[in-house]
Formats: C-alpha cells, structure tokens, sequence
C-alpha cells in the first residue's frame, strides 16, 4: 500500500508489483452493515415524531437489516455474503448481467465468440434483405496469420457461368439420385434441441428456397415434414425413429421412413464437432407421450445415445453398416463425422475400397460446431477444426483414389459467403451450416440452448417463448439468407476465376503455414 | 405433494385469508378504519393505499408468486405492528387486530423463510 486517493479506494499491491485501483470492500462492507440498521431506526424515529408514513422506509430497511443479518450470521454457503453481508450481493449482481453488459456495451464488434457482432450482422442483413456492404475498411486484422481466398487476374463473366448442380448417388448410379442445386444445405438439429416453431420455419423457409435440411437425430421428422421441404434423415448413435429397442437398426422403419417422398437422403451419424466421441442421455423427465412417440423410445426411463452406433465398431462392421442401409433405404447415404485421427480415417477408406462400398458423401463437421447441449471439454478441446481437416480428408481421398466415389460436405461456422469459399475450395462439394439459419431465424446467441429458456423462442419448447417466432416471418428470412448467399456465392467464384466449383481447388486459398486455421 | 408443499402452503392460506377478509372494512370506510387511519394521519390515502397493498398481497399469496405476496405482508404487517406500539396501543380496543397482524407477520415470515430461495435478485444465494 503506497498511498490513499481516496477513502474507499485504494492502490494495492497486485501481481508481482503491477499496481490497480481497488476497492476496499471490508471497509465497505462494515460501512454498509452498520448504515442498514441505523437507517431503519432513523426513519423509525421519523416515522414517530414527524409522521407516521415514514414508517414506509422503516419496514423497507427492516427488511434490509433481516436480509443481511440472514447472509451474515444464517447461511453459510456463500463466502462473500457471509464475511461481508448484502453488499457482496453487489458482486453476484453485477456479475450475473456480465455477459449482456458485455454483449451490449463493450465487447467489440469483432471478438464476440462463438460468432462475432460482425459476422451475426452479415446474417441478420442477409435473412433480412437489407444491403450488407461496408465502407471505408475491413475490421479483420491482415497480420499474414489468417486464411484468405485468392482471386484471379481473370475473373469469369456471367454469360460463363455454369450453374451449380451436384447429384447423391450418380456414383453408384442407383436409381433414387437426388440433386442439389444450391450449394447450401440446413445441417442437423433435431426436433427437441428446437422447438417445433423454429422446425418448421426453416423447413418453410427451406422449401422456398429450394434447398434440402437435414432432420438432426430427433427421430420421426414430424414437423419437418409438414412443410413439404426435401429432407436428409438422419440417425444419430441411438436411431430415434428407425430403432429396436436394444438401440439397433429396425429395417421395417427405415424402409418405411425411406419411401416417403420427402426423405431424400439418409446420414449416418458417428460423430460430431461439439461432442466428438460423446454420446448422450435423454433424461425421462424430459420425454413426453410426443418425443416418445417420434424418437421410438418407451416413457418413464432414461434413454441413452450411445458413443458408437451398436453395429459399427471397427472399420470392417462400419463399412458393412453403410451397405445395409444402403440396401434398406435405397436412396443416397452419407455419414457424418469430426475427423480425428489421420490413421483411422485411411484404414476406413481402405476398407470400403476392400468392400467396395462407398458412402455417397462423407460430411465433416469441424470441432468449433455447435450443439445443443455437450460437455465444455468436449466443445472446447476435442477433434480438428473444419479448416485443418477438411484438406486432409481431401488429400486422403485423392491419395486413396476414391475423391471420385463420394461427395464431400462440410460444416463448422461457415455461415458467411467467404468462409464458405474457403471451405468449398479446400475440397467441398457442398456446405453445412446450422447456426447460419439459427441466426437467420433471430438467434442473438444468448448461450442457453440447453435451458429451454431461448429468449428468441427458437431452442425452446415454452410457447411463451415460442410465441415471437412466427413461421411466416421467419421462413421468409430463411430464404432471403440462401438467396443472398447464392448471389455473393456466384460473384466470389466468379472473381476467382472459376466457371463453377469443380474449377475451385486448394490454389484459391491462402493457408498461412502455422496459423490456427479456425474458421 | 411433499408435506413441505402443504405445510407452504396452509401458512400462505392463514394469512391470506386474514388480509382479505379485513379489506371490506378498509374500503367501505368502516369507521373504525377510519378512526385508525386518522390517528396514524394517513386518512383517507393510507387507508386505500394499504388496503390496496393487502389485497395485491393476500391474492398473492394464493398464487405460485407467494413469496412475493409474502414479503408485501411482511412490509405491512410491520407497519401496522409499529402503529400499534406507538399509537394505536396494543391492548383494549384494537387488542384483536394487533394479534392477527402478529399472526400474518409470522405466517408470512415462516413463508418467505420456506420459499426464500424465489425471492427476486435475492433468491439465488438464500439456499
Ligand atoms: C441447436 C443445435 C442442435 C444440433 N443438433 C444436431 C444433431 O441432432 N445432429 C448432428 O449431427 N448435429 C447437430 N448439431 C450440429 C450441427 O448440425 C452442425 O454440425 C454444427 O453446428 C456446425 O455447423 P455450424 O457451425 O454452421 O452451426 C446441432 C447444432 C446446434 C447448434
């Protein structure tokens, strides 16, 4: 302590010698402690000499008094509370609004995580029509550590332009192909991570604007289908919808769910980049008659997803696991992973060059994807980021000579046209994004999907908060986002100097060499 | 329902019915309110003003926002103690109605202290 501005404030000692201001909060505190009471006394003497409604205040700081001697001398589960009474609650009060303050006043507009004002803005702009240009100077920093895109001293004009069209299944030349024609499908989120209100709005917005989404592992696609959009079932470890009660496939139900004319594609999920390796619990309180009904799954017990799909727990069974339900449904089937290791992903490969059966697309979902629920180890630490093991899985496939035999998708933060040219130039023939049309749909990212409290009704089953999503609206801001996209998507290629995306390759991207290349 | 529920809820029912069935003397201007309010130099807006404050809380306390009804009661029920012992006089006349603001005092109390963790902003640390 070198010296005393001021009364409550004082320079003290911090961190080997840096100095900060600081308040002296047991000085405070005995300060606050004392006043309470006085205060009520005080009006109390008011409330008899002078007039009787200052008793008013008295009972108010009455209740003060109470509430302090409570944290004070009652509980004992809060230190701060305990040694320093209601002025500690100070403390938890601001702490607890934080993340809004910071939200809202300091952080700034370019480091929010996981996406920033910036980058939420261009969605917003885009689902909202609203022009997304900029002025006078990138916000981004140039510092030679990020990834950038390269364009071309010959950009293509319109006229040459090839529409974009990729086909599932031409590879096999089965007869159900199905055909995109937007490079932009809405990646898996199932019917219970959100409310039926945000399901279909973006299936509406989906079918408006003609671009497929995937059902997530929710099991029956209820509400998906209900607007009519093109849908790529998945089945997550657990198999909501096409199970046997011991977690196995049930052929009869994915036969069945396979013929209707909406389930265009099926995914196989192994994994995903939020929870890589991770599998789940849904807990019985949280199935009702309807979740039991869609996901296949009995009421009153807890249901577990599995890590691994029960059939698949070597390369041989998992290949042998993509042939049946290629046989079963009929239709194109992809799988969906995190990359991990570089060793297992070759040994697969081989493996179905052995067996000669290929998935029709293998999606990678980077380890910055998001969820609706995971461990924070898990979110924080585990599998490859989409831009570290996208080129790798490219590679690979070229090395093993399969590129040909499958297409390859990828999703993880992608939610803006340049970082989608980034991702499709490093090997993908199509992009996946969740939170691009959860933000699409009004998400302000609060950071609560798991509570079932989603302010912008679109995590959440509480009609209250269900209310402000109104489908109309909102599928209308779905296909105004993929619009927008597809125009910034054919301009992007058009300056790198590309007729269509098979003329995207690895050379139209500037990977800096030791950066973190995290989108 | 746990019997903590129902033990909740018969010390919500006390005093509830305790502040609403008093009210019709506060509004129709019985004259012994009158006579009340006047001592305590609040007459008439005291006397409408905690009349309305009593029924806020008494419906309250009737509803899952109990705590909330609970600490209006407590506030009051204060009040109406300290008028008592400084003006009104505890004994005779007002005798009675000083020992049913007793009673929903710590009806009320035994409230918040049971549902004191729904207090708002206080709540989250009163486990
Ligand atoms: C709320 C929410 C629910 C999700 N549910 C699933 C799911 O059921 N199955 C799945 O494979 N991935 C699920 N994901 C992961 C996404 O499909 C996607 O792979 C990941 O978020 C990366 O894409 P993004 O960065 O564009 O959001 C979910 C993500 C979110 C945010």
């Amino acid at each position: 302590m070198r010296e005393k501005p001021y009364k409550h404030l004082r320079i003290s000692e911090h961190r080997g010698g840096m100095s900060r201001l600081a308040v002296d909060l047991p000085k405070m505190a005995v300060a606050t402690n004392i006043a309470i009471p006085a205060t009520a006394v005080l009006f109390g003497a008011l409330g008899y000499f002078i007039h009787f409604a200052f008793h008013f205040l008295t009972v108010s700081f009455i209740f003060l008094t109470l509430v302090n001697f409570f944290y004070r001398h009652v509980q004992t589960r809060h230190t701060l509370l305990r040694n320093f009474g209601i002025i500690a609650q100070m403390r938890y009060l601001i702490e607890s609004i934080g993340p809004e303050l910071r939200q809202y006043l300091y952080a700034s507009d370019t480091e929010e995580k996981p996406f920033s004002r910036n980058e939420r803005a261009e969605v917003y702009r885009k689902a909202k029509n609203a022009d997304s240009s900029q002025s006078f100077g990138s916000l981004l920093n140039f510092d030679n550590h990020e990834i950038k895109l390269r364009h071309s001293l010959y950009p293509v004009d319109k006229e040459f332009q090839q529409p974009y069209k990729v086909t599932f299944g031409e590879e096999r030349k089965i007869k159900n192909t199905y055909t995109i024609t937007k490079p932009f499908i809405i990646s898996a989120m199932s019917y219970g991570a959100l409310g039926q209100n945000a399901v279909r709005a973006l299936a509406r917005g989906a079918k408006a604007a003609g671009i497929p989404m995937n059902t997530g592992e929710g099991g029956y696609p209820k509400y998906h289908m209900m607007e009519d959009c093109d849908l790529i079932f998945q089945m997550g470890t657990a198999k909501f919808g096409v199970r046997n009660n011991d977690g196995t496939l049930n052929d009869k139900k994915l036969k069945a769910l396979a013929k209707k004319p909406q389930i265009k594609m099926i995914e196989i999920k192994f994994s995903q980049g939020a929870k890589p390796g991770k599998g789940g619990l849904l807990p019985k309180e949280k199935i009702t008659a309807e979740i039991a009904e869609l996901r296949g799954v009995p009421m009153g017990e807890d249901v577990i997803s599995p890590p691994h799909h029960k059939e698949c727990t070597d390369a041989k069974s998992t290949v042998a696991f993509i042939k049946h339900v290629q046989d079963v449904a009929q239709l194109p089937v992809g799988i969906k992973m995190c990359f991990g290791r570089e060793d297992e992903f070759r040994a697969l490969i081989k493996e179905m060059k052995k067996q000669k059966v290929f998935p029709d697309y293998i999606t990678i979902d980077g380890a910055e994807g998001g969820t609706g629920a995971a461990p924070k180890s898990f979110m924080d630490e585990s599998g490859l980021p989409i831009f570290k093991s996208l080129p790798i899985v490219n590679r690979i496939l070229k090395e093993e000579k399969v590129r040909n035999k499958l297409k390859l998708m990828c999703a993880g933060k992608l939610i803006n046209p340049g970082k989608q040219m980034t991702a499709l130039a490093l090997g993908a023939d199509a992009i996946y994004t969740a939170r691009g049309f959860m933000l699409a749909l009004g998400c302000i990212q609060a950071l609560q999907c798991n509570k079932n409290t989603c302010p912008v009704g679109i995590t959440t089953h509480d009609p209250h908060f269900q209310k402000g999503l109104v489908i109309k609206d909102k599928a209308v801001r779905v296909a105004n986002y993929v619009k927008n996209l597809e125009h910034d998507f054919e301009e992007m290629l058009a300056s790198m100097g590309c007729a269509s995306v098979k003329d995207l390759s690895p050379e139209n991207v500037y990977l800096p060499r030791d950066a973190e290349c995290t989108t | 329902m746990n019997v903590k529920t129902i033990i909740t809820w018969i010390f919500q029912i006390i005093p509830a019915v305790i502040l609403l069935q008093t009210l019709r003397f506060k509004f129709t201007a019985d004259p012994m309110s009158v006579e009340i309010f006047t001592a305590l130099g609040m007459e008439p807006w005291g006397r409408i003003l905690i009349g309305i404050l009593e029924l806020i809380a008494g419906i309250l306390l009737l509803t899952p926002r109990a705590v909330l009804g609970a600490v209006l009661a407590f506030g009051v029920m204060v009040g109406a103690i300290i008028g008592h012992v400084s003006i009104l006089g505890v004994t005779g006349q007002h005798g009675p109605l000083f020992l049913m603001a007793v009673a929903t005092l710590i009806c009320s109390a035994i409230v918040i202290h049971l549902r004191r963790t729904q207090l708002p902003l206080f709540g989250k640390t009163m486990e």
